[in-house]
């Protein structure tokens, strides 16, 4: 009956490599080199050329994820169709990228756009100039949305699943025409979804390094790639932190907001 | 007429977006077996690149890096996770709330902040950064993993079922092994796959917290940032379908989509 | 049936989980080859203290006395009971043979002697040649029986059942009370069962124990429990009754329904307010020139064996079980007995309201 005491293992090995190391993120965003206290960091990192990097990272996750749902949506609605058997089979293909190496599929995606890549081979075959594709915003946002595709597809796709046959047919049955059925009562219904996808694109296209390190080929500069280099090539583990605690503090705001439209969380995203 | 229509519109749609996210990787795949160096033409059929692979020290060092930490993280990670569902079960509400929530943070933390976190710890508390940090990294973020697989068993379960055994004589502690973990045995092998897969999978952590020692992902990262090499697509070529393998498995266990 | 010598003896028993207390100062015992039943809304506290005898929780206040002796503490695998549970708690990574062989292979009971009692079980539940099928291959009723056989086959001195029918079907029901009664009087063994069904509560028991909000209503034999409800809550819950307040004008005379019923109960107070209990097969169609009371046909169903009217007589309606039909809106009087009034003391805790019929 003292059954509880098994998760200690847990809750220590947690409290000690999750907790603890997130406090020392605080800890040094607000120290110096030497341990005084201090908040220069953040300042060191505003006043520096950093501003654009913030608004570029910001910018391109926002179009990485709009794009991403304008994709997402239509294939999550056709797969989840109630006339179309083959989409929950089908399903398992969208979603397996999602859990495979993004490394892999970025150096995949390097493939297709280096200058003497697959795509200026075609071109060049076909008698057309290459395109200097590599190393560009569109590069590594469409890297970002090859990547975080399957993000927004998963829940829209749960929720469109669950959706209640019945809410449809009484739609339908009041004399709702396809479309508005759709428009009045399938997209309100899976704002959830729509909710937990922004959520789970957003996330990881405002945080990554190597995407746009590879993909970018050191033109396209992010904060995940501004972060790595204050830790890895500055050494410089404060200023990185301070950095680490602003991303945080604004992805907690950015999902907070969207949560609100969707406060039951019924999106359920992965878990 | 209009529904034949929309059926060969999502069709077409539903093709051209499989196309998109697989054949990047039919590419690369391919091109693993071209024997000129270049992307531009195909000279013909070879497995060279893989040889090669073999027998390049520094790839098969961190290939023994990668198994052994994904493998060991694995035990763990289960032992904990398990443990801690069983425990987190029997736990008032309260309590166990709090550490499901525990569970979800570094699922819901960014990679790059959960790794620079435990780097940061790491340097301060004077570890090395080695294959050992990197393991230590990797049991956190997989046993979430393997706690959610079996939590919802637990929750299904009948709950009469350990009384029942207790009812027929059985001592608590024998009844965890002879009745509660036959049935929730389908999620733990479950949720130890997904560890493993996501052990096997993992760079951003990785590459954080360790140094003297590099898995395959973290190779695949340097060799990047020189351009791209056939040796890394060979390399790329078996981690994407081990890994595919692995989740096909996972797949056919539980819906990837419900876990 | 039962021998007199009391095996469980329940004394001041309560349980609280946090703040709810579920049961509240329970004295009962239990005897030797009893068929005991505890009868009661969901809610009640049967369940508890059923798991509370099993084992699985241990009570607030109070003790369990098993053949005389405390075993308040003693944890369930050393108790000389077994439970059938609600939901049959079957282990599904066992078959049928190792599921009822689980508790004689923990007590090590050689092979021979396990193949032997566990086959003896089977033919008793009517389940041979299963063995060797999994538990989920098999149907509702069966896996019922095969938690009854797992429970049996120890050989326990009390067996406790938590709703063990309630997720079979009427029919299905209604064989398998027969037969759990037959298989007790064969065992020997003594019976406590919890059920919501009143009407199993009075096929198959020698004792029937009505709860309600934590507290035994009502101790007795089944046609006790029917026919001298002691309470109106037991009353309503038993049967569907007519259930009316009245007051006791003098001994033997009641008044209820604006008329005044002589009937054979005495010893209250004068003018005690009262609740009476007539039960729909308990009052006689008649003359609308010779009933004592006199009222309008509402409606008419019929339900096999005999037509259910409701009859108003102005303020009240009334619930009547006759095998003669009167068609809506015909005037007909009712006539009552004075041995079918059933008076009962109203109780603070009772909180009886006027039950109208439909």
């Amino acid at each position: 009956m003292k059954r509880h005491w098994y998760a200690t293992p847990y809750a220590l090995w947690m409290t000690l490599f999750t907790i603890v190391p997130l406090l020392f993120v605080v800890y040094f965003a607000f120290t110096t080199k030497s341990g005084e206290w201090t908040v220069a960091n953040f300042g060191k990192f505003f006043k520096a050329s950093n501003l654009p990097v913030v608004a570029d990272s910001f910018r391109l996750a926002f179009l990485c994820t709009l794009i991403c749902l304008l994709i997402g949506y239509p294939a999550a609605y056709f797969l989840s169709a109630r006339n179309f058997p083959l989409g929950r089979a089908l399903v398992v293909l969208f979603l397996l990228p999602m859990w495979m190496n993004f490394l892999l599929r970025t150096y995949a995606m390097m493939t297709l756009l280096e200058k003497n890549g697959v795509i200026n081979t075609v071109l060049d075959a076909l008698g057309l100039p290459p395109q200097n594709l590599i190393g560009t915003e569109a590069a590594v946002l469409l890297g970002m949305v090859y990547n975080f595709l399957p993000f927004m597809i998963l829940p829209i796709y749960t929720v469109l699943k669950k959706l209640d046959l019945r809410v449809i047919e009484a739609a339908e049955d009041l004399g709702a025409p396809p479309s508005k059925v759709f428009s009045r009562v399938v997209v309100p219904l899976s704002v959830p979804g729509v909710v937990s996808g922004i959520t789970m694109v957003f996330m990881p296209a405002v945080t990554t390094f190597a995407i746009s390190r590879m993909l970018g080929s050191g033109m396209i500069y992010l904060i995940g790639d501004t972060i790595e280099d204050y830790y890895i090539n500055f050494n410089n583990r404060n200023v990185g932190s301070a950095l680490s605690l602003v991303l945080m503090v604004l992805i907690v705001i950015s999902i907070g907001l969207l949560r609100m439209a969707d406060p039951k969380g019924e999106g359920g995203a992965l878990w | 007429m209009v529904r034949r229509k929309r059926r060969t519109l999502r069709s077409v749609y539903l093709a051209l977006l499989l196309m998109f996210l697989y054949l990047p990787i039919l590419v690369m795949i391919c091109l693993s077996f071209n024997q000129s160096v270049s992307r531009a033409e195909w000279t013909g059929f070879t497995f060279d690149w893989y040889k090669k692979l073999a027998s390049d020290a520094r790839i098969l060092s961190a290939l023994k890096v990668t198994l052994s930490v994904a493998a060991m993280a694995t035990v763990l990670s289960t032992v904990i996770g398990t443990l801690a569902a069983i425990g987190m079960h029997s736990m008032k509400k309260g309590w166990s709330n709090l550490l499901t929530n525990v569970a979800y943070l570094p699922m819901t933390t960014p990679d790059i902040v959960t790794g620079v976190s435990l780097m940061l710890m790491f340097v301060f508390l004077q570890w090395p950064l080695s294959k050992w940090t990197m393991l230590c990294a990797h049991v956190a973020f997989d046993t979430p993993y393997v706690l959610f697989s079996i939590l919802p068993r637990l929750r299904q379960m009948n709950p009469n079922l350990y009384e029942a055994a207790l009812d027929l004589g059985c001592r608590p502690t024998p009844a965890l092994f002879k009745v509660i973990l036959p049935e929730i045995l389908p999620g733990v092998v479950t949720g130890a796959l997904l560890a493993f897969t996501m052990s096997l999978d993992d760079f951003v952590i990785s590459y954080f917290t360790s140094n003297t020692d590099q898995n395959l992902s973290m190779i695949v990262y340097s060799a990047a940032k020189l351009g791209v090499e056939p040796t890394m697509y060979a390399l790329s070529t078996i981690m994407f379908l081990v890994i595919l393998a692995l989740l096909l498995v996972i797949n056919r266990r539980s819906k990837l989509e419900e876990i | 049936m039962y021998e007199e010598e009391r095996l469980i003896e329940i004394q001041g028993m309560s349980k609280s989980f946090g703040e709810t207390e579920v049961l509240h100062n329970i004295d009962l015992y239990i005897r030797k080859r009893e068929f005991v039943t505890l009868l009661g809304p969901s809610g009640c506290g049967k369940t508890t203290m059923l798991r509370l005898i099993g084992g699985f929780e241990m009570p607030t206040e109070g003790k369990i006395l098993f053949g005389g002796r405390d075993i308040t503490q003693v944890p369930p695998y050393r108790r000389k009971v077994n439970t059938v549970f609600q939901k049959y708690a079957l282990f599904t990574h066992l078959n049928v043979f190792d599921n009822i062989a689980f508790g004689l292979k923990l007590r090590k009971v050689s092979k021979s002697e396990i193949e032997k009692r566990v086959m003896r079980m089977l033919r008793l539940v009517k389940m041979e040649g299963y063995e060797k099928r999994s538990v989920e291959s098999l149907s509702g009723g069966q896996q019922q029986r095969i938690a009854i056989a797992r429970a049996l086959v120890n050989e326990p001195e009390v067996l406790l059942l938590d709703e063990p029918l309630g997720a079979l079907d009427l029919k299905l029901r209604q064989e398998m009370q027969l037969e759990l009664k037959s298989m007790q009087q064969e065992l020997g063994i003594t019976f406590l069962y919890v059920t919501h069904d009143q009407e199993e509560a009075l096929t198959m028991s020698d004792t029937i124990v009505v709860m309600n909000g934590g507290r035994i209503q009502q101790i007795g034999d089944p046609k006790r429990i029917y026919d001298e409800p002691k309470n109106a809550f037991v009353a309503d819950f038993i049967g569907q009754s007519n259930l009316l307040s009245g007051v006791m004008l003098e001994d033997e005379l009641v008044m209820m329904a604006g008329k005044e019923f002589p009937c054979v109960d005495e010893g209250f107070e004068k003018n005690e307010l009262v609740d009476v209990v007539v039960r729909p097969e308990d009052i006689m169609v008649v003359g609308a020139d010779v009933g004592m009371l006199v009222g309008t046909v509402e409606s008419v169903l019929f339900k096999g064996v005999h037509y259910e009217m409701i009859v108003s007589t102005g303020e009240n309606r009334w619930k009547v079980h006759s095998t003669t039909m009167q068609p809506a809106g015909t005037r007909v009087g009712l006539s009552i007995v004075p041995f079918n009034i059933h008076i009962m003391r109203r109780e603070s805790s009772g909180g009886v309201q006027e039950v109208e019929p439909q």
